[in-house]
């Protein structure tokens, strides 16, 4: 374990020492201040797959990890939708998941907001309209804001969490 | 024999059920009018999948079997409705009428019933667990999925090979340069050339590169899952600096779009270096990792698949090389001279896929460092002919098979079969003597495609 520590206090914050362009901290610090104002310090966010390919989710994934630490903003995934202020929907809602992406929306607590990821839930991925598939989003819930990319980049999603801040 | 696949074709008057094996291929026909064939999940049970997917798709009778349950149709499908058929041509379908599904349950005194999904609490594609418990004890799972049924092999129906690679590349986010080889290889055979040596090496290199960082990840995500949380800082850091590689050299983070004809100049000393200090990064982490020993108290001896099991079920990739059963696509000549080492553990425990993982990036590094190609090219694919094709790579996960029917230069049947549909249905052997609690451990140690397996 000594070696591990050695090699941690050696390496330092890598979160800070990223060589990211500069506005991406602008960007950071006023997600920040917007979450203060806004969801009293914590955006609880319900991260719903309703038939993507696992991309969008792992990038959502990379946005814990230790180069974007979503969470120091104040940005939270959490486990159930119950706790959640905000639903992020991935995916091209399939026929059999759409049911249970409305259930899941049902089980948020008012005031909530839908954010779609990724260019499935508009159908503009290259995905065409089969009998499986219940997409556009919008025929089934109303969409505050949408976060297009194939799969958005996590400097993205990042972005795209501060518009929809900015827009509420 | 080792069975690989199952599937149906509709040709007019009759359905052609082909049954692919490691060394032989079987096929048979049946009247569309008495479509009735006979079980193989008496000598390969992950071979009922396939036919409970083919009896949705196609409506064929399985006679025998012993589960004739809906597969891909849930609870609200409309019933009797057989899209895979030539002549279904709809594009929108109502939700009918709730019907339950009835899962496989153990009853007795004190048995109670778990049910987990389709949402589930982490960011992970959408599935349903069942359990049956004793206490924390997991008497029986059942896995259920297609949830995510996209109905791809219907949407690629009637497109050319160039029109259906922007789908086939999004079937699984984390394989798709897999797929992309498979569709590669396709198109080769269809056009009967051969690829130049050098864009050969390229594609192997992308595909080396996707299944270190798709290791990396599971690396950080398995001891997180056993409440080690330093060891995901440290995965998902090698991950992302990886997936950050892939971009430097496709223009996107997952490799959409990176398997083409063209050789583009890459800088292999700045390459070199960074697989160097990738060497000397992932050769820390296993000597920091072997040596945590309540993690390892965790690992061992949790989930094990026996190897008589492994074989049984026919599993492919990394659950069936911890398990002892050395099988993997890239024993070729090809890969053999670029440096590929066949990896498999004993034990079949989450630390045996652990540590086989840890062994196939070390590899891949390796490998990658002999891949590299400095030299440019540009290759031209000329005319497609019509045929039956199939190809087999090894994705992240393991064996994936694909089959293309083309006919007047459109597809007229896509199947593809991920490493997943065969290890899902292995699932539930792993959890004979756990707790509910080691479920989320088991199933990170295996990290199955949702998204490949419901297509």
């Amino acid at each position: 374990m000594i070696k591990f520590w050695k090699r941690r206090v050696k390496l330092g914050v890598l979160t800070e020492n990223i060589e990211l362009e500069d506005d991406i901290k602008a960007i950071q610090k006023e997600i920040k201040d917007k979450v203060k104002k806004k969801f009293a310090g914590s955006l609880a966010i319900r991260m719903v797959d309703s038939g993507s390919c696992n991309a969008c989710e792992a990038e959502c994934n990379a946005l814990s990890n230790p180069y974007y630490d979503l969470e120091r903003l104040g940005i939270y995934f959490v486990a159930s939708p119950r706790h959640a202020d905000v639903m992020l929907l991935s995916g091209i809602m399939t026929f059999n998941m759409t049911p249970h992406v409305l259930d899941a929306y049902e089980q948020i607590p008012k005031p909530k907001w839908v954010i779609t990821l990724g260019d499935c839930p508009l159908m503009k991925a290259p995905f065409d309209k089969t009998f499986a598939i219940k997409a556009p989003a919008h025929q089934h819930l109303n969409i505050t804001h949408h976060i297009a990319g194939c799969p958005p980049s996590p400097k993205e999603i990042m972005q795209g969490l501060l518009e929809f801040l900015k827009k509420i | 024999m080792r069975f690989i696949a199952r599937y149906a074709k509709d040709k007019g008057r009759v359905f052609e059920i082909i049954t692919v094996y490691d060394t032989k291929i079987e096929q048979e026909q049946v009247d569309k009018e008495k479509p009735i064939i006979q079980t193989l999940s008496h000598q390969h049970p992950a071979s009922i999948w396939f036919e409970r997917k083919m009896q949705d798709d196609f409506g064929i009778v399985v006679e025998d079997a012993f589960d004739k349950r809906l597969l891909v149709h849930q609870e609200q499908f409309p019933k009797n409705i057989h899209p895979m058929r030539k002549d279904f041509d709809v594009k929108e379908l109502s939700y009918s009428e709730f019907q339950p599904y009835n899962y496989e349950v153990i009853n007795g005194d004190g048995v109670f019933q778990v049910s987990v999904g389709p949402i589930h609490a982490g960011i992970i594609e959408p599935g349903h667990f069942h359990f049956s418990q004793s206490g924390e004890k997991m008497l029986h799972l059942e896995v259920r999925h297609f949830y995510k049924y996209r109905a791809i092999e219907k949407m690629l129906e009637g497109k050319t090979l160039h029109e259906a690679k922007p789908i086939i590349e999004r079937i699984s986010g984390n394989e798709s340069i897999a797929y992309q080889i498979c569709w590669r290889d396709i198109l080769l055979q269809s056009s009967q050339q051969e690829l130049p040596q050098s864009l050969q090496k390229h594609h192997s290199f992308l595909l080396e590169l996707e299944r270190i960082i798709h290791h990396l990840t599971d690396l950080g995500f398995i001891p997180n899952d056993a409440g080690f949380g330093s060891a995901l800082a440290f995965g998902s850091k090698l991950a992302e600096d990886a997936r950050r590689k892939m971009k430097e050299i496709t223009g996107h983070r997952f490799g959409f779009g990176a398997v083409d004809f063209e050789n583009r100049f890459i800088d292999t000393a700045s390459m070199i270096e960074w697989l160097d200090s990738m060497q000397e990064r992932i050769d820390y982490f296993e000597d920091w990792i072997i040596d945590i020993p309540s993690l390892w108290d965790r690992f061992d001896t949790t989930g094990i698949l026996s190897l008589r099991k492994a074989i049984k079920f026919d599993t492919v990739g990394v659950v069936a090389k911890a398990s002892g059963l050395a099988i993997d696509r890239r024993a070729n000549p090809f890969y053999l001279k670029y440096g590929f080492e066949l990896m498999s553990e004993p034990n079949g425990d989450v630390g045996a896929r652990f540590k086989v993982r840890i062994a196939e990036v070390k590899n891949s590094l390796k490998m990658m460092h002999n891949l590299l190609e400095e030299e440019t090219t540009s290759f031209a694919i000329e005319g497609v002919e019509d045929g039956e094709y199939m190809s087999f790579t090894e994705s992240s996960i393991g064996e994936l098979f694909m089959a293309i029917d083309i006919n007047n230069g459109v597809i007229e049947r896509f199947f593809v079969r991920d490493a997943s549909f065969m290890n899902w249905q292995a699932l539930h052997l792993m959890m004979r003597n756990d707790i509910i609690a080691d479920f989320p451990l088991i199933n990170k140690s295996c990290d199955l495609s949702y998204a490949g397996n419901d297509l």
